[in-house]
């Protein structure tokens, strides 16, 4: 017992020695191996455009004023669903604590969504109703896409004063959005200018060069048409570059959607378009996930009112706001 | 000696922790000096190229490709990057030639990248590039988003298909771009950043544009390089030190400017046919024919594709040089093939820059139909084997389901990428889809035609469960489970060996004071005996009591040998018996009858041991209580056991199998410990016989073990020597 007593301190050393050279090798590990991950994973439709990049602002202005690092990605190009689907895989590999999509398109943006609410991260949909209840742990923005399409028919009836021909580019089924624009245009033109006719529709295609060739095709067949409507940004450039080569653009009037085509504006080759206030959409979606993340979501969703600008207001400090793309200004 | 094993344990700990931080610490090392000094020059194929480790090119996003002395990105991706160097480079300068591709982009470098990943702007990094969209210098940084700090103009234009030589410079928060253009004019772009990234690898980076560059060279950047690159008397310099501005990107002017540039040189043929309705034409008329679509393939040959399908359009003439991903016209004599056209004798006019398309995903099976012929396609497929013909062309045998097809690159890059795929790897394909004989080996139902490394992604690796690897899992665990035997063998030996020398310890202890002093008591009341009165009853006493302490001092003399079997290794089973019983009889009147049968072979230790004691008990139990004339010890050695018998031809007594005795059960139980059979005999008047059987180790392992045991022996017989 006596040797056992007396071998006892020496071992206690000796363990005690051993532990801290464990602990020390751990500690190097810990500090060594782990970085601090992201805070919000942001995920437009794609990166590095008016639209997108003024989301971009909104997001990082609530971030930096709450402390939280935002990871923004997204795919090259906005229609390539698959790259969102792992650009949204790989923030939450990286183990970010919510994250703001702007999906593609909604039906296959659904179940990795869905799958990420499993894992209980929050989540805010910016643009498009996914199909998912809201929730403690989901809220959306939304654009008002009703009152986009009732300002595209009231600015159209204006221009035509109330009679003639129009086109409609650009429809999107696969995202409800675009389909609601679609939808309301066509109904407050109807209710509100009866004389005014939509004598063509078509259907959004990828990319501009296809939108433009519809757009040929239309001008070709119908030189007479009064106005078009294209409801989406591709539709709409590729209206503007069809115009540009029949030169219509002083006869044929074109009101489009989206910003990534403002500067037509002012010369007159494009009427009017309406903006998406994604700057302030993005604000939105970094408070509701503020309250996601600290209360669980008070809100199931906000909605943000779309703007028509013109060459009236071209130079309005709210188009300036909405256009502002400084997102790295703290 | 438990205080000198915990002391040998934690420095034996300390020690091998001390060896691998020095590894570490000398692969850290090793790595800092090999790394840390940036060193890079790239001919891209030409003579003189020396690529410095670590890893080569890394590819986020783009089509890239190695053609002539030039990297080349073919696709027109916004933010494409080829990234090469050490995340630890810091002060150092990236030069060479950038070429613009096509309009309405821009090319260069970055430098001091880290976290780089596919997507607009996705790295931390600075970058210094050509921009033909407006024609100008720019100098900015991304932290996934773009800060442009420096937009300076060109003033004599850029122009696509020419050269322009760049220069990038990193010192400490210093960034400086130098473009050298045409006219002899230099533009230095410089940045001051304060809050600069310090480190980080470089590359090349197009936004919007397929683009070149060619004589590549890195290397380490100092404070005269820094001076020599700042402004000093040229007419043409133009210098704007930069502190993080506000410079809009997105000025209307950016974007007007260069869509009314395009615009003018635009006009499309308005009775462009859908590429699906070609089918519909007439098979035996020739017909000329116009098609509106996107370059899906440049080389070897032309594809484009629109939404209704796809068309191969063979030795086309350009006028410009198309990319993938540019919206083009081609005007051309249709020819209709099996289940796609192709376009002869076809002019081709670049209508749009930068307008890829998608992929459509199918499987091989929906492939195979021929629907998605000269179709850009994504699909499926496990690896079967892979073909070279020299270092450029490569093709793969895939199958899927009930399908097998092709994959084909004639690009060297490609070709080196794929060197890391292994047989069995499921793969995930791009390319486009053709049914053409020429392509499918006349085996395929159809062959994909890739375009560049991105287009092979391993989703799989083969999977673990091949022949090989069983193989190789099956001798593991033979391996394993021989090595668990033989620690536990020697574990059961090196116990036992512990528990025969503690008995040999209490053998000599016993030997040492209880028997020297029976043999001292019996000396002492013998000299008592003699000096008692012959025939008084303290003298029968006294003799009695000598008796008694002789009977003791034998049965604590037979104890002692019990104890101390001597050693078996050395003299066999059978001698040691036979010495056992001659101990145990003391000289007595009875015969100790030996024999061995059969040839004696060499048997673990716990064996030999457990066959001793039990012939020792039962030898013991003869004397005690048989009062035998002879007693037989017969060993029999025989395949695969050994049997060992002990008989008399003593009283015998009346066996009872149900209630053996003490000494019985004992035999019993140190036979069950060994696997053994005992078996007893007795009656009265016919003696006793004890037999115990007990199986052997194969020869062969019981000869090795043997050899390990005497080599054991050995080196514990030099220790103690020495």
């Amino acid at each position: 017992m006596e040797s056992a007593s007396l071998n006892r301190p020496g071992a206690v050393r000796h363990l005690s020695f051993a532990s801290k050279w464990i602990a020390f090798v751990v500690l190097c590990c810990i500090a060594g191996c782990r970085k601090q991950p992201p805070a919000i994973a942001a995920i437009p439709r794609t990166c590095g455009t008016l639209l997108w990049e003024a989301e971009h602002t909104g997001i990082q202005q609530v971030a930096s004023a709450d402390g939280l690092n935002i990871y923004w990605n997204a795919p090259m190009r906005e229609d390539d669903v698959q790259g969102q689907i792992e650009v949204l895989a790989k923030a939450i590999d990286r183990g970010v604590q919510g994250v703001v999509i702007s999906p593609v398109e909604a039906l296959p943006l659904r179940t990795p969504v869905h799958r990420a609410l499993k894992h209980g991260i929050p989540i805010v949909v910016i643009g498009t109703d996914l199909g998912l209840t809201p929730g403690k742990n989901l809220a959306y923005v939304f654009n008002d896409e009703e009152r986009g399409g009732e300002m595209a028919a009231q600015r159209i009836g204006e221009l035509l004063h109330g009679e003639g021909t129009v086109a409609v580019m650009g429809i999107n089924n696969q995202l409800t959005s675009t389909a609601q624009r679609a939808r309301s245009f066509e109904t407050n033109l109807t209710g509100k200018f009866p004389h005014i006719q939509v004598v063509f529709r078509s259907l959004a295609l990828p990319t501009v060069s296809q939108e433009q060739q519809v757009a040929e095709k239309l001008l070709a067949k119908n030189p007479r048409i009064n106005a078009i409507v294209a409801l989406s940004e591709s539709s709409t450039r590729g209206a503007y570059y069809a115009l540009t080569e029949f030169d219509k653009t002083s006869t044929i009037r074109l009101v489009g959607f989206d910003q990534n085509l403002i500067a037509p504006i002012r010369t007159g080759g494009i009427d009017s378009v309406i903006m998406q206030n994604t700057h302030e959409m993005g604000r939105a979606a970094m408070m509701l996930m503020n309250e996601e993340l600290h209360l669980g979501a008070t809100r199931s969703h906000v909605v943000l009112q779309p703007l028509l600008v013109t060459q009236a207001n071209l130079d309005s400090d709210i188009v300036k706001e909405i256009l502002d793309l400084r997102w790295f200004s703290k | 000696m438990r205080r000198t094993i915990k002391q040998r344990l934690t420095w034996t700990a300390i020690a091998v922790l001390a060896i691998l931080i020095a590894g570490v610490a000398t692969r850290l090392a090793y790595l800092n000096w090999t790394q840390h000094e940036p060193s890079f020059h790239d001919t891209f194929g030409r003579e003189g190229s020396r690529q410095q480790r670590p890893g080569g090119w890394q590819a986020f996003g783009g089509t890239w490709q190695v053609i002539d002395g030039a990297m080349f990105n073919i696709a027109d991706d916004r933010g494409a990057k080829l990234v090469n160097g050490s995340a630890r480079w810091s002060n150092y300068i990236v030069e060479g030639d950038v070429q613009l591709l096509g309009e309405g982009g821009d090319a260069g470098f970055v430098l001091r990248t880290t976290e780089e990943e596919v997507g607009v702007d996705a790295y931390h990094g600075y970058f210094a590039g050509l921009r033909d969209l407006d024609d100008t210098l720019i100098l900015g940084r991304a932290d996934y988003g773009w800060h442009e700090y420096q937009t300076l103009p060109v003033h004599s234009g850029l122009k696509t298909q020419k050269w322009y030589h760049l220069q990038f410079l990193a010192y400490e928060c210093t960034l400086i771009a130098r473009a050298n253009t045409d006219n002899s004019e230099v533009i230095t772009a410089v940045l001051h950043d304060p809050q600069c990234l310090t480190h980080g690898r470089f590359g090349l980076q197009s936004y919007s544009t397929a683009a070149a560059w060619r004589n590549l060279e890195v290397r380490p950047a100092t404070k005269s390089d820094m001076e020599v690159m700042l402004p000093v008397s040229s007419a043409n310099l133009e210098v704007r030190p930069s502190s993080p501005g506000l410079i809009d990107p997105w000025s209307e002017q950016r974007v007007f400017l260069p869509m009314q540039r395009e615009l003018e040189n635009y006009r499309s043929d308005l009775n462009a046919l859908p590429i699906a309705d070609l089918r519909l034409l007439a098979p035996n008329q020739p017909s000329q024919v116009t098609v509106h679509g996107v370059v899906t393939l440049v080389s070897p040959t032309l594809f484009v594709q629109d939404s209704t399908g796809g068309i191969a359009i063979p030795q086309a003439h350009t006028g410009t040089p198309v990319q993938i991903g540019d919206s083009v016209e081609a005007h051309g004599n249709v020819e209709l093939h099996d289940f796609s056209s192709v376009l002869r004798n076809a002019d081709v006019r670049l209508l749009w820059s930068h307008t890829p398309v998608p992929p459509v995903s199918v499987t091989a099976s929906q492939a195979a139909t021929g629907a998605f012929d000269a179709q850009f396609i994504e699909t499926e497929g496990r690896l079967i084997s892979e073909q070279r013909a020299g270092d450029k062309s490569v093709v793969l045998k895939l199958d899927e389901g009930s399908q097998s097809f092709i994959a084909i690159t004639a690009y060297p890059s490609l070709a080196e990428t794929l060197n890391g795929l292994k047989n069995g790897s499921r793969l995930r394909l791009r390319g486009i889809c053709v049914t053409d004989r020429a392509y499918a080996q006349n085996e395929m139902p159809f062959a994909v035609l890739m375009r560049s490394a991105e287009d092979v992604q391993m989703i799989e690796p083969p999977p673990w469960w091949n022949a090989r690897h069983i193989v190789e899992l099956i001798v593991g665990l033979l391996t394993l489970s021989l090595g668990l035997q033989l620690s536990y063998t020697t574990f059961k030996r090196s116990q036992l060996r512990a528990v025969i020398e503690e008995r040999e310890r209490l053998g000599l202890e016993m030997h040492d004071t209880l028997a020297q002093s029976f043999a001292g008591v019996g000396f002492q009341l013998e000299a008592l005996c003699e000096e008692a009165r012959p025939g008084s009853s303290m003298r029968a006493q006294l003799e009695s009591t000598v008796d008694l302490v002789r009977a003791g001092h034998l049965e604590a003399r037979r104890n002692i040998a019990a104890l101390r079997p001597g050693n078996l290794d050395q003299m066999g089973l059978a001698k040691a018996l036979e010495l056992a019983a001659q101990t145990i009889i003391q000289g007595g009147p009875i015969t100790i009858s030996t024999s061995v049968h059969g040839e004696p072979r060499p048997m673990p230790l716990r064996i030999s041991d457990t066959l001793f004691r039990i012939g020792q008990e039962a030898i013991a139990n003869a004397v005690r209580h048989g009062h035998p004339h002879t007693i037989y010890l017969r060993l029999v050695y025989g395949r695969p056991s050994v049997k060992l018998t002990v008989r008399d031809d003593g009283e015998g007594f009346s066996w009872r199998e149900e209630s053996p005795g003490f000494g019985i059960r004992g035999m019993k139980r140190r036979a069950d410990s060994i696997d053994a059979t005992l078996r007893v005999r007795s009656s009265p008047g016919h003696g006793t016989s004890v037999q115990v059987r007990a199986i052997l180790p194969s020869a062969l392992f019981a000869a090795w073990w043997q050899r390990v045991r005497i080599g054991s022996r050995k080196r514990g017989a030099r220790g103690k020597a020495a």
